[in-house]
């Protein structure tokens, strides 16, 4: 069966919603793969993310060698040590909940009142970002060296940020929950998809839900995203890259802004600088590693706003510790006035599907009206 | 094909009219060939069709709570209309006790209201993250006069048993919600009934709810306690505005939202009026224009009535309209509450009532959010506070006449200059005035944020709903929205939120 513009099946509009429901059918009856046999058109492929984790290398589910001292405390923890329950005291709200909350937006000094464990070990996932083997990098778990990635040392005893941890698991629960997130690449001047040593990845806020395949644990291929260009400009980042053997990496740009919010929030967002793509493509998927520096000062309001103490405290995640810690570990853009660093080496683990890009210009289709 | 409609043959505007007409089922013919409307039609359509009709036209009179001028509302709007616009919502005229009536509010359409012209509220049980507080539908209030002096440790991860801020005038549960006392000899009638207090004494209640006033409404029509708006599950057990249902007919429902009144399907889809629809009750939305837009059906054989008319589209397709205008579904919008089809050059969302401008000088921004939001003159957005306690009474402490220790610690850690600089108050100029009493300008002491005494100095600032309204330092160019989400739980609980109109991503909540 021949489809001839299958870009117009996952939409979430009504006639969509049609369309979407015709491809499946269409599907079942032609082959699974037939979808995304040529979702590279005239040197363009485009992508939808589906997961997204910032990358912990674990050593065992109990991090036994990069968490020696245990996971750190979280809010609830520090709460009890701050006020105990048994002191036989009543505490004010002012001492007590409201200073931990104030002082979630408002950090008042740099010392931590509360330990903070940091990532050991000699190993973690990312990219060399600064093309140096320096003293505090990582080895990667297949033997690179030189991998930058302060903030694995930041987050990877706190339960939040590990697999199946609060932050892990919601972090890709919103993302298909929450349209906000629906973060697009798209490749253009592709010639193969296996080697070409010039292509542009175009990075975009789409529109679109997110589709299941039938077996409601995976995405599919060959949805289609429309383009946001009307609230998603700052979204919009170009990157020049080559693909060798199947793997795209781009050269680093300066600033790249995506966004994550939790549902019910209208805002959320990461800014990282330098950042760069490495991942394996095909017609169906496109998997691998985002490193770059990421803003801190940013990074933390995106917690804050986004993940409320409640949120933090089922990962064991202080918001006030993290912040102290990222400052420290910060180690790259450095505040022309004060020396300080402002932004922290780090990797994300991405995982995309293919999708069809709709920019705005591009006319609707409307198969719906097709029906007899 | 053919479908099944609901017939309002049998129905009139009189209040005598026979039930027995309502639910008798006509065939009419379906404007659409599409199997999936079909299903929709009789799977989904028609059981609420029957429901809600038996309420709608049960011996019921529409009624409009006012009689305001004639005048033409502004076309160039999108969200709001002008103060002297003649656009007021119906409703289901219904038998009061003495004393009450019905009052037109601008945000939320009409409200009973007691003699003084007090609006009138009721507080439905919720459960929160760690229990539940408010009222049982047809029992006793447990608003009481006792000044409760600890937290009720409702929300994580905060424990019960926190003393809560200024116990020294901290008011009770009471004197902020009165309740409306009923005399000894007052007598059920309809909904209303009349429900003991822990006291002895007797409180109206309406479908089971005990009524209270608000110690924040000032003058009749005043809407400051609550809203009918969603306030989220994270909001706090929050007081809502009761008024009397909504004159619509089956197949439609009103969503209260920070522009107004929206008029939806009952599915929850947007209708939407046509500027080439220029005769009242004629349609010239076929062939092309049927592409993107479909006719909202009416049933074959239904009486036609004050604001909802019909367009005869052919013999037996009839179509609905309101105050003269057919109404229309758009084929691209994405789920429910959207204003999609309002991005088309002349095609609107329909309103029972849309709220009234705000003053000169504010503005609507395009936002990164995904969507529109209301802001200053530099097109920064604009924010408002939320803020409930941790009592079991769950005080509101979101306006100047309550605590500001909540405001104050997430603003600026306790320090009021932080707070004014991390969140400045939207200042007003000088003889700036309101045509909207949901705007007010207001005198608000910069270092304690409660209103300022007469002869003080203090900031003239614009409030709404009698709450000062922000801006954020960290909104550095319009269109953003950063402080949304700040504060505790993401800003619903005891924290800003944007003003926002329009939200393409989360379906148009219209959070409180």
């Amino acid at each position: 069966m021949k489809i001839e513009r299958p870009a117009a099946a996952a939409g979430s509009s009504k006639v969509s919603r049609l369309l979407l429901g015709a491809l499946t059918v269409a599907g079942l009856t032609s082959g699974g793969s037939a979808l995304a046999a040529d979702a590279l058109r005239d040197g363009r492929i485009g992508y939808v993310m589906t997961e997204r984790r910032w990358a912990v290398y674990e050593s065992s589910p109990e991090g036994k060698i990069e968490c020696p001292h245990g996971f750190n405390s979280g809010p609830r923890e520090q709460f009890e040590e701050l006020f105990p329950k048994n002191s036989g005291k009543t505490y004010t709200e002012m001492e007590s909940r409201l200073m931990r909350e104030g002082r979630a937006f408002h950090l008042e000094n740099q010392k931590d009142p509360f330990p903070f464990y940091e990532a050991q070990g000699p190993k973690s996932y990312g990219l060399n970002l600064d093309g140096k083997v320096g003293p505090n990098d990582y080895q990667g778990p297949e033997g690179e060296k030189g991998v930058d990635n302060q903030l694995y040392r930041a987050i990877g005893c706190i339960a939040a940020y590990r697999m199946g941890g609060v932050v892990s698991f919601f972090d890709t629960v919103d993302m298909y929950r929450n349209g906000y997130n629906r973060w697009l690449i798209e490749l253009t001047g592709v010639d193969d998809m296996t080697n070409d040593d010039d292509v542009t990845v175009t990075t975009y806020r789409g529109l679109n839900d997110l589709y299941r395949d039938g077996t409601g644990q995976a995405f599919a291929p060959g949805s289609t995203q429309d383009v946001d260009i009307r609230w998603g400009k700052s979204f919009i980042s170009k990157l020049k890259g080559k693909i060798v053997n199947g793997v795209l990496t781009t050269e680093p740009v300066d600033l790249l802004k995506w966004p994550n919010s939790q549902p019910g929030v209208f805002s959320g967002y990461y800014i990282m600088r330098g950042s760069r793509f490495q991942l394996t493509v095909n017609q169906d998927t496109a998997k691998g590693v985002l490193g770059g520096y990421v803003d801190v000062e940013s990074y933390i309001h995106q917690l804050n706003t986004n993940w409320a103490t409640h949120h933090q405290s089922y990962g064991q995640l202080s918001a006030g510790s993290l912040n102290r810690a990222l400052l420290r570990l910060a180690d790259g853009y450095p505040d022309p006035k004060t020396g300080a660093n402002t932004a922290i080496s780090s990797a994300i683990e991405l995982q995309f599907v293919q999708t069809y890009l709709m920019h705005p210009q591009e006319k609707k289709t409307v198969v719906a009206r097709k029906s007899p | 094909m053919r479908s099944i409609g609901v017939s309002f043959a049998s129905v009139t505007r009189d209040r005598d009219l026979s039930p027995s007409g309502l639910s008798r089922r006509v065939w009419i013919r379906s404007l659409t060939r599409s199997p999936l409307n079909l299903f929709h039609f009789l799977s989904t359509d028609l059981p609420v069709a029957l429901a809600s009709t038996a309420v709608f036209f049960s011996g019921a009179q529409l009624a409009t709570a006012a009689e305001p001028a004639a005048a033409a509302p502004d076309p160039f709007n999108q969200y709001w209309q002008s103060a002297d616009a003649p656009d007021h919502e119906l409703y289901v005229k219904e038998v009061l006790p003495p004393g009450f009536q019905v009052i037109a509010t601008e945000l939320e359409g009409p409200v009973f209201a007691d003699a003084q012209g007090r609006t009138l509220y009721k507080w439905p049980l919720q459960t929160l993250r760690n229990g539940a507080t408010g009222d049982r539908q047809g029992r006793p209030s447990t608003c009481t006069n006792e000044v409760l002096r600890v937290s009720a440790g409702l929300m994580s991860p905060y424990p019960a048993g926190l003393a809560l801020p200024d116990l020294d005038h901290r008011p009770s549960c009471v004197d902020l919600w009165p309740p409306v006392i009923a005399p000894k000899d007052a007598k059920a009638v309809g909904k209303w009934t009349v429900i003991q207090r822990g006291d002895g004494a007797e409180q109206w209640a309406y479908d089971g709810y005990p009524l209270y006033a608000s110690s924040l409404d000032r003058k009749p029509g005043d809407v400051h306690g609550g809203t009918k708006m969603s306030a989220g599950g994270d909001g706090g057990v929050v007081r809502v505005p009761v008024g009397p249902a909504i004159g619509i007919p089956p197949g439609f429902k009103v969503v209260p939202s920070t522009s107004g009144r929206l008029i939806t399907t009952d599915r929850g889809d947007s209708v939407y009026t046509w500027d080439g629809d220029d005769k009242p009750n004629v349609s010239n939305c076929y062939k092309d224009c049927l592409i993107d837009w479909a006719p909202v059906l009416a049933p074959e054989i239904v009486k036609e009535r004050d604001d909802w008319t019909i367009v005869k589209r052919a013999p037996g397709v009839n179509q609905w309209a309101f105050r003269g205008k057919p109404l229309y579904t758009y084929n691209y919008d994405r789920g429910s509450r959207n204003f999609w089809g309002a991005d088309v050059p002349g095609w609107h969302n329909a309103y029972t009532q849309r709220a009234l401008r705000p003053p000169e000088g504010f503005t609507v921004q395009d936002a990164e959010g995904g969507g529109q939001v209301l802001a200053d003159s530099r097109g920064h957005t604009i924010y408002y506070y939320n803020c409930r306690d941790d009592s079991f009474a769950q005080l509101a402490c979101d306006n100047p006449d309550s605590t500001q220790a909540y405001r104050m610690a997430i603003c600026g850690n306790g320090d009021p200059k932080l707070c004014r600089e991390t969140f400045p108050y939207v200042i007003a100029p000088a003889g700036a005035k309101s045509t909207s009493r949901l705007w007010s300008v207001i005198a608000i002491d910069p270092n304690t944020g409660h209103r300022a005494a007469p002869g003080q100095e203090s900031l003239q600032v614009w409030a709404y709903r009698d709450r000062p309204v922000y801006n954020y330092v960290g909104d550095d160019q319009p269109g953003v929205t950063n402080a949304d989400g700040y504060g505790e739980f993401t800003g619903g609980r005891n924290g800003f939120k944007a003003f926002v109109l329009r939200d393409i991503f989360q379906g148009n909540a219209f959070r409180q």
